[in-house]
């Protein structure tokens, strides 16, 4: 496994991305950066840029009017980089599926743009912060 | 200083600083976790941050101005490696030119010009927003600086060389205590830390200067911020503090004094508004050391030490 | 007025109407042809007059029907328009949005859904749909329903437009043009726009879209039983109350009453809903002014309850605990000690909360006469819950129309007159403690039994529930025929309608305190974050992160002039 990957895990810079979800997932993103489970820890930090991240944490069942934006946040996102779907609806569209602006589940989204995306999938409805802390990091020592 | 330890110098100055850098501002993110509770990062979490810029892709944007884009990081670097390495051997072996201070405060500027330029070329609305507060913020604190360095330069004689000011101890003075004050507050807007952060703004969710670079580029920012972190209490010392001296370890413990009172000041203020910057520096530091500077004139003319 | 009035008054609007329908004691249904339903609107909202709840439109077969949904609070009674629309080639009714501002969005998102076309309506542009949806097709029309998707798919390689969606001309001396750099990093074409002049506000554009998952569409291909957990996720954070309406809507629909401890069980659960919606809006409202250990301390006394709820119902946010006829769980009887122990502890915090609130002088300077939503406004623009109560209007669907077992408990509906930023942090703040009360009660109260009765099938017919979220009023409309699908699912969420009331409070506010003002209405979270303020040629002079920044700087000015104050979060 080559430094690029290794020093990514020790040190993986967060950006959220809202792909049209009902909030209960980004309402327990922020719990997670609040400084009661100080993800600072592992070295994660929320960033205000894609250009910054090395990981999306994408919630949401990715719709139509919102998909356009997610295909411009991966690209502008440096490689090498991993996107977690965060909840039932961004890992799989859950029960919003076969609706008429539902663009699909968000890892065919990001495998239009790149077919060779690293995508991790945290499910849950909402998924506990818990749950996504533990998620992120063993993601990244699978990698 | 003899030829062995001499080239040791030259040698370990460079991966030296950037070490001591990298550490303090370990020491910065440490004591800001515990203050609110946190454990906070690990020892090596900064040169982690680093390595892994140095590994993701470099995006440009398409409307940047791209030598300039790419060049400034680079010349923010060079510069305030420059200027450490000049304190470090007026510190350290205690040689100095005549004209030094000046070059020093030469050298000082060029991080935020770097960043003025560098976030200008990035042709994107956010960052033009933090270019513009700051160029203002440039020219609020730049004055105020000089002004300060003029109060020791009175303080020590009219001697413009740093090795002469390093003998002395300007801030056991009234008015080098005054413009002791006003300079660390102005190396606190210098490295863009609370309660100056208008441009970059680390603690928010934040666009800033820095929003177009990515990747290696934006490991170079980061590392001069580091390399700041070491050159500017630096300076602090060798101005007001009496230098190293003789001891190496007395002159790390002024060191690590200048950088606790950073981050003191850093912890305990919210930020403030760019307009209420501007007015900080121009006006109340501007009287201040105007008093600092006749105190500094008749002590010098009349042979008071203490004023 | 007492029922007999209220139908006398509707009749003296006879000779417009084709019927005259009154299936339950408190559902009226007034019918007419789509001609006259301007005039029956109109004197509705003016003379009777009722409150606006929302419209619903419908693909009947042979015609499109839309529903005005009118509420006479006193009574709690709903009075329906039904308006016919014959002609299925070009369907057009006359807008109500000139003396009903609270209805301009809903009239675009039918426009958008089922394409019916409404004249005179000020600003008719796309609302809800996608910018790339093919123009022509209506997703809510029968026949389109469920090939849409494969028939249009997104285009895959869209490169960001110069302009920015939904801009119209704001009349400044500037004129508004499509260019500008459109960043492509903005986070989305910004969800609302501000134009200002100097540093007022003078004019807001909203653009939703990007959370519509089409809900009202895949309800209508579920079972009755299914639709709760789809509802229920319809807003993570009202995720009590939506089920709630429903099923309360299909009950009607059934003449189905669930048991008295299913009642006090669904009592005891939206209370505590409502205390950790309530709290998390204290913790933004003070992250927005820059009071941020209010932030982390709200959040931190949130979690008990979170914690309780997750035992109760398996979750800590979608709870799926209402069906029709009843609750899916009971509450264990070991869980009840807990209940009333963590809900002392949180009374007493909130009460000191309160109080430091209150007495604070800093808050009051930055807070008082901030964002002032005037009672007239807020009447047109048919807002709801703290947003209407924080505004004068004494409007609580739990003492109006009572669900439930609101009408055996004892408390009481807070209102505040001023309709400023402070007063709505005041009604939700002591709303705080009257919930703890109410579970209190009910608590004490719960009898034994069964949580459920059993539903066989549900009649043809139409039902209209209502729940009070934190937020205000959700209405869902359920139309059935007998079969196992709804045929019509409306859903109102409350900050349907609170949310464009904001333009009435913001325009002429000060730049920093636009976020505040927007968060007064507690739209969903992300909502607030997609804030931006555009120059005249719409490039973005200042994000949502500016704004953040300029309303705590303001916070912090006020600090430094006032001084801080007494109380320290530590001593509590």
């Amino acid at each position: 496994m080559n430094w690029k990957m290794w020093s990514l895990k020790k040190s993986p810079w967060v950006f959220h991305v809202n792909t049209g979800a009902c909030n209960n997932c980004d309402i327990e993103i922020v719990n997670l950066l609040t400084p009661k489970f100080d993800v600072e820890r592992f070295g994660i930090k929320l960033v205000g840029s894609p250009r910054h991240a090395d990981a999306l944490l994408v919630t949401g069942v990715g719709t139509r009017q919102a998909v356009i934006r997610l295909r411009e946040v991966y690209r502008q996102t440096p490689k090498p980089c991993v996107v977690f779907c965060m909840g039932a609806c961004a890992c799989g569209t859950g029960i919003f599926e076969g609706g008429y602006h539902v663009a699909g589940p968000v890892d065919k989204i990001i495998r239009e743009v790149d077919p060779n995306a690293i995508i991790a999938y945290v499910p849950g409805c909402p998924p506990k912060p818990e749950a996504m802390i533990s998620g992120v990091v063993k993601a990244l020592s699978a990698i | 200083m003899s030829i062995p330890l001499n080239i040791l110098f030259w040698i370990v100055v460079i991966p030296g600083t950037v070490v001591i850098g990298l550490i303090a501002s370990w020491i910065v993110r440490k004591v800001s976790a515990l203050v609110q509770w946190r454990v906070g990062p690990p020892l090596l979490q900064p040169l982690y941050d680093i390595m892994k810029l140095m590994g993701k892709e470099i995006l440009v944007p398409q409307e940047a101005q791209q030598t300039i884009f790419i060049a400034a990081p680079l010349v923010s670097l060079a510069g305030i490696l420059l200027l450490s390495i000049m304190l470090w051997r007026i510190a350290i072996v205690q040689t100095a030119f005549l004209g030094d201070i000046i070059v020093a405060i030469y050298l000082m500027t060029l991080p935020s010009l770097a960043l003025i330029l560098g976030s200008s070329a990035s042709a994107s609305p956010h960052a033009s927003i933090g270019t513009a507060r700051e160029m203002k913020l440039v020219m609020g604190y730049e004055l105020s600086l000089v002004l300060a360095f003029i109060v020791v330069i009175i303080k020590t004689g009219g001697q413009i060389s740093l090795a002469a000011i390093a003998q002395q101890a300007p801030v056991l003075s009234i008015s080098g205590f005054l413009a002791f004050l006003v300079a660390l507050l102005c190396i606190q807007a210098k490295l863009g830390f609370v309660p100056f952060d208008i441009a970059e703004a680390e603690t928010e969710l934040g666009s800033g200067v820095l929003m177009e670079y990515s990747g290696a580029l934006l490991a170079v920012w980061k590392l001069a911020q580091a390399v700041m972190l070491v050159a500017l209490p630096l300076f602090l010392v060798i101005v007001f503090l009496g230098g190293f001296g003789a001891h190496f370890l007395v002159g790390l413990g002024k060191y690590v004094l200048a950088l606790v009172l950073i981050i003191l000041i850093k912890n305990t203020n919210p930020r403030v508004r760019i307009d209420q910057a501007m007015k900080f520096f121009w006006f109340y530091c501007g009287i201040t050391l105007v008093i600092a500077i006749i105190l500094a004139m008749i002590g010098y003319y009349s042979g008071i030490k203490w004023l | 007025m007492n029922q007999q009035e209220l139908k006398d008054k509707l009749a003296e609007i006879k000779d417009k109407l084709t019927d005259i329908q009154q299936p339950l004691d408190d559902r009226i249904s007034l019918l007419c042809e789509a001609e006259n339903a301007y005039a029956v609107n109109k004197f509705l909202f003016e003379e009777v007059p009722l409150r606006f709840v929302i419209a619903t439109g419908i693909d009947a077969e042979h015609c499109f029907e839309i529903l005005y949904h009118f509420a006479y609070d006193q009574l709690g009674c709903f009075v329906t328009v039904k308006a016919f629309i014959r002609d299925r080639e070009n369907p057009a009714i006359e807008s109500i949005a000139p003396f009903l501002p609270g209805a301009e969005w809903i009239e675009r998102e039918i426009h958008d859904l089922l394409g019916i076309d409404f004249k005179n309506h000020p600003d008719m542009r796309r609302l809800i749909l996608a910018d790339d949806w093919p123009e022509g097709v209506y997703p809510l029309r029968k026949k389109m329903a469920g090939e849409i998707a494969k028939q249009w798919p997104c285009e895959t390689s869209v490169r960001p437009t110069t302009e920015s969606p939904a801009r119209r001309t704001v009349k400044l001396s500037k004129p508004v043009l499509a260019v500008g750099p459109f960043h492509p990093l903005q986070e989305e074409m910004e969800f609302f726009q501000l134009s200002i002049d100097g540093e007022i506000v003078t004019d807001i554009d909203m653009r939703i879209s990007y959370n519509h998952r089409g809900i009202e569409g895949i309800s209508e291909t579920l079972q009755f039983d299914q639709v709760p957990f789809l509802v229920s996720r319809v807003c993570g954070i009202c995720s009590a109350s939506h089920p709630l309406a429903y099923v309360q809507a299909v009950e009607d629909i059934a003449g189905v009453t669930p048991p008295e401890r299913a009642l006090y069980v669904r009592v005891i659960i939206n209370e505590l809903e409502r205390i950790h919606s309530h709290m998390l809006w204290v913790g933004l409202a003070g992250h927005f002014i820059g009071y941020d250990t209010v932030f982390m301390w709200a959040w931190k006394y949130r979690e008990p309850v979170l914690d309780l709820l997750e035992e109760i119902t398996g979750n800590r946010n979608n709870y799926g605990n209402v069906k029709v006829g009843g609750c899916r769980e009971d509450i264990p009887d070991e869980t009840v000690p807990k209940i009333l122990q963590e809900i002392d502890k949180l009374e007493k915090k909130t009460e000191m909360l309160t109080k430091a609130v209150l007495d604070d002088p800093i808050i009051h300077a930055r807070l008082k006469g901030i964002g002032v939503l005037t009672k007239e406004d807020a009447i047109k623009y048919a807002v709801t819950g703290p947003t209407a109560r924080g505004s004068g209007i004494a409007i609580d669907v739990r003492r109006d129309d009572p669900y439930a077992v609101y009408a055996d408990l004892d408390w009481k509906v807070i209102t505040q007159p001023e309709g400023d930023v402070f007063a709505k942090a005041v009604v939700r703040l002591l709303e705080v403690l009257e919930a703890v009360k109410i579970i209190r009660q009910a608590v004490k109260k719960l009898p034994k039994g069964p949580v459920a009765v059993e539903v066989k099938e549900i009649p043809p017919g139409e039902g209209c529930g209502h729940a009070e979220a934190p937020r205000g009023e959700t209405f869902h409309y359920v139309r059935s025929d007998g079969g196992n699908r709804p045929v019509r699912h409306k859903i109102r969420a409350p900050s349907f309608v609170n949310v464009p009331s904001f333009r009435a409070s913001c325009i002429g506010e000060h730049i920093s305190d636009v976020t505040i003002t927007l968060a007064a209405v507690d739209p969903c979270y992300s909502c607030t974050e997609r804030l931006a303020i555009v120059d005249g040629r719409g490039s973005i002079l200042h994000g949502y992160e500016e704004l953040h920044r300029l309303s705590c700087e303001k916070t912090a000015r006020l600090k430094k002039e006032i001084g801080p104050p007494e109380w320290k979060l530590e001593d509590f």
